[in-house]
């Protein structure tokens, strides 16, 4: 058996906040999309991986009613009750079984239906977290205090993210948020909780992405030009914060060294040519890049004020606009996937960096990314 | 056919649904401690040494159990801090500051509220609340075996 999975549809929804779709109906679409795509039908496929919050789809076991909409009906389907990425890691590890020949990916998440901080308060443990009334968002700041009391880069840098995936959203037809900002504006935004200011930050909205992949046997029964996984990595942090280093993304770290290794990069900034990084707030994707090892920890500020992540630098990131353009929080990784394949297959419109061959997808997910997936997808098996 | 203007309709829910954690024996002796004599005990594992608080009856590195309690200080020093300006439904009403605190002999940090300062001049807070500053555990008079018997507050 060859063991090497393909990508070869991809479908998302626009992101947008307020939705009047059903979930079930942009499970629909994306799954839809994503089989047109490949330009097969959903008989080509073989099982179903979907991977979504129940709490914040406000249905539990939201499989349920979701599978069938997803593309389930009568077929093997199984759900990762976490990031979407972990749904192409599972995916994967099935078609490298040799059971199963062609997985739909599906993940979704409609943000304005529920308070989501009050969803992520209720993740963490009863006795010694919640009641302090700790959340997604306002836990970031302990990171990002921890990285700068020993990195103290000016405001400015994180400013520039955000201005720099503003602008990249700019041509990304699927995300909602096409505004762009000033630096100004960015560091006179609301503050959150400091340093994070609003605009530092994801912007929550609804939507769904999915994937079909495919063994090497079968991408001839597809129509589209395959993006190869030549490597994947995924790891997870301790749950508690006070036994973590915060002011470096350890889960990011890890999972990155698995997926360079099995992908054989051994100079990620020589040998990548695109990244795409769900990045949890503006600091976040600085120090992503010293974990994915783009630099070494705490110079992640030369690779911004260098404009070497910016869409015509060395390494763009998030030419899609990433997380701060539009951020369906449990689909949000599966996004980043998504829009690096089109990277590599030349289809991303007018956000297209030129000349990729090889990108990086990277997705942190949980509390302050305990958890963290990297995919380093390729034209070349 | 006559085109008409369609009601997108949405329905409420809320859910509503009572738990009841069990805290297992390692984790109620800590909680019970801390109300009934004002002490705030941590687990040492006998394989890394590592002094864990909050406790666990296992060192989920070593993956080894864990027994021997250790009394820490009653004074630390801050790891890693937020304090919060924006409204989170769930969370207190803001500002509110939550620092992890290396309590005297406790290799891990422990969370809690920062009590006695002013958050409404955030630079006048960050100056004081910062990664290094010493703090006291100041216990609540009534305790009832919850981690918000007690908060910190800044010293030096
Ligand atoms: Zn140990």
């Amino acid at each position: 058996m060859d063991r090497r999975v393909a990508i070869v549809g991809i479908g998302q929804t626009r992101y947008e906040t307020g939705k009047t779709e059903s979930l079930d109906e942009i499970a629909f679409e994306a799954a839809s999309k994503a089989l047109a795509d490949a330009g097969i039908t959903r008989d080509e496929v073989d099982n179903v991986v979907i991977a979504a919050s129940d709490q914040l789809d406000g249905r539990p076991i939201s499989s349920m009613t979701l599978a069938c909409p997803a593309g389930g009906y009568l077929k093997d389907e199984v759900k990762a009750s976490d990031d979407g990425t972990l749904a192409v890691v599972l995916a994967c590890l099935r078609l490298l079984s040799g059971v199963f020949h062609t997985s739909l990916v599906v993940s979704w998440c409609k943000c304005s239906e529920v308070p989501t901080a009050k969803v992520t308060n209720l993740s963490f443990d009863p006795f010694f977290h919640r009641d302090l009334g700790l959340n997604h968002i306002n836990a970031l700041s302990f990171q990002v205090n921890s990285y700068l009391s020993r990195y103290p880069i000016s405001e400015w840098v994180p400013a520039k993210i955000v201005v720099k995936n503003r602008a990249n959203a700019m041509g990304n037809p699927y995300a909602h948020l096409v505004e762009e900002v000033s630096l100004e504006e960015v560091v006179q935004s609301p503050i959150v909780c400091p340093p994070l200011r609003q605009l530092h930050l994801p912007l929550e909205c609804d939507g769904a992405c999915a994937l079909v992949l495919t063994t090497r046997e079968r991408v001839r029964l597809t129509t589209q030009k395959p993006v190869w996984i030549s490597g994947l990595g995924w790891a997870m942090d301790s749950y508690y914060l006070g036994e973590r280093d915060l002011h470096q993304l350890s889960s990011v770290a890890k999972a990155a060294r698995q997926a360079y290794q099995r992908a054989g990069i051994k100079k990620p900034i020589d040998e990548i040519d695109v990244a795409e990084i769900n990045e949890l707030s503006a600091y976040h994707e600085i120090m992503a890049y010293e974990a994915l090892d783009f630099c070494t920890p705490g110079e992640g500020y030369k690779l911004v004020e260098e404009g070497s992540t910016e869409l015509t630098g060395k390494i763009p990131v998030n030419p899609s606009g990433g997380a701060l353009a539009a951020s369906p929080l449990f689909a949000a990784g599966l996004v980043r996937i998504a829009e690096a394949a089109l990277q590599v297959r030349g289809d991303a419109g007018e956000r297209q960096v030129t000349g990729v061959r090889t990108a990086l997808a990277a997705s942190c997910y949980g509390i302050c990314a305990q958890g963290s997936s990297v995919f380093i997808l390729s034209q070349e098996s | 056919m006559m085109k008409e203007k369609r009601e997108l309709v949405s329905v409420p829910g809320k859910w509503d649904i009572s738990f009841n954690y069990a805290a297992g024996k390692t984790v109620s002796h800590f909680l019970a401690q801390i109300r009934d004599n004002g002490r705030i005990l941590g687990m040492k594992c006998a394989k890394c040494h590592r002094v864990m608080v909050p406790p666990r009856s296992f060192c989920e590195r070593c993956f080894v159990p864990a027994e021997d309690w250790v009394e820490l200080g009653d004074e630390g020093v801050v790891e890693a801090f937020t304090i919060v300006h924006d409204v989170f439904e769930g969370s207190p009403p803001p500002p509110y500051a939550i620092a992890y605190v290396k309590l005297d002999g406790a290799d891990t940090a422990l969370a809690n509220f920062v009590d006695g300062l002013d958050l409404s001049d955030i630079s006048e807070a960050t100056q004081r609340l910062k990664i290094g500053a010493r703090v006291k555990v100041e216990f609540a008079s009534r305790r009832e075996g919850r981690i918000t018997d007690f908060k910190y507050r800044i010293i030096g």
